[in-house]
């Protein structure tokens, strides 16, 4: 009877060991709470810019959107708002469908986006349309990330002299720049 | 100005909060520093510049609050929100605030912190004591946030730090202006012409500009321009200056812009202008845009091809009769052209002046009129070719770019071809200083004219009635002889 009482004594405490080897103690002492937030979704105010209806200009506007990991991640959810529309007064500027397919960024800045086709394809109109869907993009991506400092547009994989052929897109633009 | 001086100025709205009510509870980290009126009324002018980021703030219950989503935007914080427990948690790289409805105790990475009142949940969100955000910790990684009480929001002090108001000194055969900066280095040439010469800060504008110049000073007029990141500060120059010179001096947090008279071997040259006056003018080249398989911009039967080419035809009988210029024609007929093609057939004309000729289309209910693009006078002191080439080294052009060296009257031009078109009725107008695809390789003053917008109904009425091209035309040949007279 003894011996059992010992046996089973000896299994309660290394299976409580095992069990907090297993399970260690977390969470901040001060707060009493033992869920790292890590675990749930969280969320992120982004600012996104569309054309006025005048086409004069950008409106700005603010949206939250669930936190991505990943600089892709970002910016493919920024592109994403951006092709969804406005919710306000402002008007969508990039060509409907465009959606990112690689990002790239150097220690310098320079961020190189390439878009899919429907960037090139799916556009239609003037200059004021063309300035205003490459303002659209840059400026959103510069107010999110700040540490872009210039931007190249790359669409499905090729470099691209221009969307409508009246601005040239051969090179980086900076993101201070536009006006 | 400097760092230190930056750091003061938040200390006043350390001190500003405080008077609020914030109190400093046993545990809370810091001590308000001493007021500084002169130094609070500048941040007043900063938070009623051309505006950092801010967010509203309300009263509950006496005490100033803001909204946990606002607070999260400010800081660029993801939120996690825990129902359960009723907390909410702000992450911002490294840093962790934690809030709890109902409790004033906030936990700020590994200090806990007493708000003078509770966290409070209205209207589905929760409102947190503005004296929060004087608790944050200061370094690169979070936000420096601020409160100004006059108008009651909270403020996000810009990465690029603020811009002290210019200080005007006359010196010998020259003119100085000095602004304090905090970040000397993120100060750069936008324009090198003399009508437009632009300085770009990273900062933001906190300040007032000089209501009166004086006589002697080779500045005539200094204005702010809105800028999407820091500030741009643009000066009208007299024609007596010579040179200029931009001059970063980080241990004094400030940056000098020196200006002078004389021809000076360390003074960078403003881009070229021509001599003033009358202009020779005897070649024009007209580039009809788009053309065979491009046909640009279209809407209800009015094709942006066709159009630029029959306008193009008029227009070459007028600009004959009326000036009696030769004009050259990119184009005869509906045909493909690339840009070179059409560069070169510019250049090879030797072009006293090149228009591109477009009409617009974008699809906003309120887009309409005329815009002109013209090339920037940055002429080889762009932001790349700055932050890449040290001060005082050659900087190259390239070819590609060579319309810039012709920024100056090129601006000139969409000046008098824009009023000249307003006047006529046929705006409203805008001008970009970008340069446009059709001006790219051309060596001659030039712009690309977006004429009419073809998606506004009001725009296509009037291309549609009878002698509408001829209308047009005539403006744009009064714009051109407003530009050789040199007006």
């Amino acid at each position: 009877m003894r011996r059992l009482l010992i046996g089973a004594l000896v299994i309660a405490v290394l299976a409580w060991a095992a069990w907090r080897w297993m399970h260690p103690p977390s969470g901040p002492a001060a707060t009493g709470d033992s869920k790292p937030d890590s675990v749930s979704t969280g969320f992120k105010a982004v600012r996104l810019y569309f054309a006025a209806p005048s086409g004069d200009s950008l409106i700005g506007e603010s949206r939250e959107l669930a936190e991505a990991q990943s600089l892709h991640e970002r910016v493919a959810a920024l592109v994403g708002e951006l092709d969804r529309g406005s919710s306000g007064s402002g008007l969508a500027a990039l060509p409907a469908g465009t959606s990112v397919l690689r990002v790239y960024l150097d220690d310098r800045g320079l961020m190189t986006l390439d878009l899919s086709r429907a960037f090139q394809q799916g556009f239609h109109g003037g200059s004021s349309a063309e300035y205003l869907a490459t303002a659209s993009l840059v400026r959103t991506i510069g107010a999110n990330l700040p540490e872009v400092k210039r931007v190249l547009l790359v669409c499905g994989g090729a470099p691209i002299a221009s969307l409508g052929g009246h601005l040239p897109l051969d090179r980086p633009i900076e993101v201070s720049e536009l006006p | 100005m400097s760092g230190r001086r930056t750091v003061r100025w938040l200390g006043v709205w350390l001190l500003a909060l405080a008077s609020i009510g914030a109190g400093a509870p046993a545990g809370t980290r810091g001590a308000p520093p001493r007021r500084d009126a002169a130094a609070a009324a500048d941040m007043v002018a900063l938070a009623r510049a051309q505006g950092p980021e801010g967010a509203p703030t309300r009263v509950l219950d006496g005490e100033v609050v803001i909204g946990a989503n606002d607070l999260a935007r400010l800081l660029d914080a993801t939120k996690f929100w825990r129902a359960d427990v009723r907390k909410l948690v702000l992450r911002t790289h490294d840093h962790r605030i934690l809030l709890t409805a109902d409790n004033p105790f906030v936990l700020v990475d590994d200090a806990t912190l007493r708000l003078p009142s509770p966290v409070r949940s209205f209207k589905g969100e929760l409102q947190v004591p503005v004296a929060l955000v004087d608790s944050l910790p200061r370094d690169s990684l979070i936000a420096r946030l601020l409160f100004d009480p006059s108008r009651r929001v909270v403020l996000q002090v810009p990465p690029g730090g603020v811009v002290g108001a210019p200080r005007l000194a006359l010196e010998d055969g020259g003119t100085r202006l000095v602004f304090a900066v905090d970040r000397p280095g993120g100060a750069w040439i936008a324009a090198r012409s003399r009508a437009h010469f632009r300085v770009h800060f990273s900062g933001f504008f906190a300040g007032a500009l000089p209501d009166t110049l004086p006589e002697a000073s080779l500045v005539r007029a200094v204005r702010l321009l809105p800028s999407v990141a820091g500030s741009v500060f643009e000066f009208e120059l007299s024609p007596r200056a010579a040179g200029f010179r931009l001059v970063r001096e980080p241990a004094a947090g400030q940056v000098a812009l020196v200006f002078t008279d004389r021809e000076r071997e360390d003074f960078e040259a403003f881009a070229p202008e021509g001599p003033p006056g009358p202009r020779a003018l005897k070649v024009v080249v007209l580039d009809p845009g788009h053309g065979g398989s491009e046909a640009g911009a279209a809407a209800a039967g009015l094709v942006e091809k066709d159009l630029t080419l029959s306008l193009a035809r008029v227009l070459k009988i007028e600009i004959e009769r009326r000036l009696a210029v030769r004009v050259v024609l990119t184009r005869e007929d509906d045909r493909d052209l690339s840009l070179d093609q059409r560069a070169e057939r510019a250049n090879r004309a030797r072009a006293d002046l090149v228009l591109s000729l477009h009409f617009d289309g974008f699809t906003g209910p309120g887009a309409r009129g005329a815009t002109a693009y013209c090339p920037p006078a940055t002429f080889g002191s762009s932001l790349a070719s700055e932050r890449m080439a040290p001060s005082g080294a050659i900087a190259v052009l390239p070819w590609r770019d060579v319309a810039t060296r012709h920024a100056v009257r090129s601006r000139e031009l969409a000046e008098d071809l824009l009023s000249s078109l307003d006047l006529r009725g046929q705006g409203p107008t805008r001008l970009r200083e970008i340069l446009p695809c059709p001006l790219l390789g051309v060596n001659a003053p030039g712009l690309m004219l977006e004429c009419a917008t073809l998606t506004s109904d009001a725009d296509r009425e009037r291309l549609q009635r009878e002698g509408a091209l001829n209308e047009l035309a005539a403006s744009i040949v009064e714009g051109i002889e407003a530009y050789r007279r040199g007006e």
